[in-house]
């Protein structure tokens, strides 16, 4: 087998050149809101990219909206025709798929996203981008210090917190998109759902190198106070989500069986324990003992639970058959 | 093909009786490392090892992804048409692998090493092992003892547009009997571990278990789930018609104690359910398959040309 065909394996050290990338940089940003201020973003960064004589593109995807924003990124491309390009969806679909149409559009060997606002301070990217050095494939942002209400703090520590645990990856401010990364790595990550903001412990989880870096808080729109309990919610269900799938894809019958096992074990020996007491002692009845009940529906759940394991079996044994476990790091030959 | 994971101290060893044993045979081999994310320094070791020699290939994985992944990256690689995979821990003799190879130009496809004198812990790696192995043994009827040995060899063409996931490595001969391949096994020698420990524990009881399910779903029922799942629902559905059978006048409320009917209704009731559930999901796992390719997809026994 050709090495080409290995994702992320580069033979003998050597990168294949990939004639879609002409820039150092692009940067992506998922318009989300229609009262993004696109002009700082993309005269700030700009700016910054520019001093450092890097050449660069920005690619504004609109997530169907339109409005103030789209006015002003017209503006924009007329003002610097060729490095900004705009792409508006029909009708939303998450700054995952934005991110993934960005990628697919870009032309640069770095991509930085950036929501459409300026979140952190333009010239800290300077920083984020010497970070990105051999060791590193993803350099994520620390805001500090910050300059939210208390309350967006506490709730930002505590989903990072959690994410922490559930996902096991080191991150620390999962909740700032802006980000710098190298392409490739980007490419073998699957963009959707709410990946986009998992992305840093994605990537981590893929194997890459993910560095943090602290930079300056700068200002933030929108999402003060406390967010409707369906925010919270989702937020919460996606992040199950993510990290069952990026646990348990290749087995789901360790998840399931885990669970089901559990639930069968506890129902079968309070059942055999009830039945066996019927028989040993004398004037036992059974069905006064809602015990007894309890027992049999948790050991039925459980089985059903375990139904579930080997159905999840079959679709990925029929239908995830490409899917690899392991990164090639290098082959020596 | 040698999957690796923090073994520097065995690996030097190791090497040595490898290319020992396969210069006798014949020139045609390669040794394949593939090292596992080690955080120890076998992946200096083994750059040392492998220099000036082309007949040695290593591969470095990002990160540890596991002994099935390390395999299934070897195989992807690998060259040789008889792939013969071989545990880093020195506890595989190399010296087995011609004996290994042998069997195999006797008409089989795979040939699975049986570690009849194992030189193991008896409750943490002995017991399970053999309870998993008479299960699976009984429930695929492929008559092999030792499924879990990771010193076997087969024809590379039985990998041919698969791979590996899960800990599916432990189960090679039963899926791959399941999906068609004559199957045999030898005993070979094993040995006390020198350097190192070994990286297993307790906690993979419940693991083989469940494994175990897998593979006997994968291998003898993958193109046809309902089959297995109806086979797992048989028991409710018995259970179900004995409660029916013995206790109709408490189903029916016929002058039953309050109480002991409902618990009839229950006992009835709940199996049946679980019953009508294997059925449902067995049907799903139909469609699973049905969306696939995995149907006509035969396993190739061996090549030949039709002489006109």
């Amino acid at each position: 087998m050709s090495a080409a065909t290995v994702p992320g394996a580069s033979v003998g050290g050597e990168s294949p050149v990939d004639e879609r990338v002409r820039l150092d940089v692009s940067v992506v940003v998922p318009v989300v809101r229609p009262d993004s201020r696109l002009r700082e973003v993309v005269e700030g960064l700009g700016r910054v990219l520019e001093d450092r004589g890097l050449s660069h593109e920005f690619l504004l995807i609109f997530d169907g909206i339109g409005g103030r924003a789209l006015d002003e990124a017209k503006e924009l491309m007329e003002a610097a025709p060729g490095s900004v390009r705009c792409i508006r969806f029909q009708q939303p679909f998450g700054e995952s798929a934005c991110l993934a149409k960005g990628l697919e559009i870009a032309a640069g060997a770095v991509i930085v996203t950036s929501p459409g606002y300026l979140q952190v301070e333009p010239l800290d990217l300077g920083l984020m981008l010497d970070a990105l050095d051999e060791d590193c494939d993803l350099v994520a942002p620390v805001r500090h210090p910050r300059v939210d209400a208390l309350l967006n703090r506490v709730q930002s520590w505590a989903f990072n917190l959690l994410m922490r645990r559930v996902l096991r990856a080191p991150m620390h401010d999962l909740n700032c998109c802006f980000r710098v990364v190298r392409r490739e790595v980007l490419e073998e990550i699957t963009l959707y759902g709410d990946v986009y903001r998992f992305l840093p412990a994605m990537v981590h989880r893929t194997g890459y190198k993910v560095r943090e870096v602290r930079v300056r808080h700068r200002a933030e729109i929108g999402g003060v106070g406390l967010f409707g309990v369906g925010v919270y919610a989702r937020r919460f269900i996606d992040l199950v989500g993510v990290a069952f799938l990026s646990r348990y894809t290749l087995r789901p019958l360790r998840f399931f069986g885990a669970i089901g096992g559990v639930l069968t074990l506890v129902g079968g020996v309070m059942t055999t324990g009830l039945v066996l007491q019927r028989f040993l002692v004398p004037d036992t009845v059974l069905y006064q003992r809602p015990l007894f009940l309890l027992g049999l529906l948790l050991f039925v759940l459980g089985v059903q639970v375990i139904g579930f394991g080997l159905v999840g079996e079959i679709i990925i044994y029929t239908q995830a058959r490409n899917q690899r476990e392991y990164r090639i790091e290098k082959i020596y030959e | 093909m040698v999957p690796v994971f923090d073994e520097a101290g065995n690996l030097p060893q190791l090497h040595e009786e490898l290319l020992d044993v396969l210069e006798r045979g014949s020139d045609a081999f390669e040794v394949l490392y593939v090292d596992d994310g080690s955080r120890d320094e076998s992946q200096e070791v083994l750059r040392r090892l492998r220099r000036g020699d082309h007949r040695v290939r290593l591969i470095c994985l990002r990160y540890q992804a596991g002994q099935t992944a390390a395999l299934a990256a070897g195989f992807e690689q690998a060259r040789g048409e008889i792939l013969v995979p071989l545990d880093g821990d020195l506890q595989n003799d190399p010296a087995d692998i011609p004996m290994l190879v042998a069997k195999l130009d006797d008409g089989f496809d795979l040939v699975a090493g049986w570690r009849k004198d194992r030189r193991d812990g008896w409750l943490i790696r002995r017991i399970p092992s053999i309870v998993a192995n008479t299960l699976i043994r009984r429930i695929t009827g492929v008559p092999i003892h030792d499924t879990g040995c990771t010193l076997k060899a087969f024809r590379s063409s039985l990998m041919r547009g698969r791979t590996l996931y899960g800990e599916q490595h432990r189960y090679l001969p039963a899926l791959f009997a399941g999906l068609g391949a004559r199957v045999t096994e030898v005993v070979v020698h094993h040995r006390p571990r020198r350097h190192g420990k070994s990286k297993y524990g307790i906690g993979r009881t419940l693991r083989v278990v469940l494994d175990m399910f897998t593979v006997t779903m994968i291998s003898s029922f993958s193109e046809r789930p309902l089959r297995y799942f109806a086979f797992l629902a048989f028991p409710f559905l018995a259970a179900s018609v004995l409660v029916g059978v013995t206790a109709p006048q408490e189903l029916m409320g016929g002058g039953a104690e309050f109480g002991l009917d409902t618990l009839a209704v229950l006992a009835f009731m709940l199996p049946f359910m679980a019953c009508a559930y294997f059925v449902l999901l067995g049907l799903l796992a139909e469609l699973a398959v049905k969306a696939s390719d995995v149907h006509g997809e035969p396993l190739v026994a061996s090549e030949f040309e039709v002489e006109r």
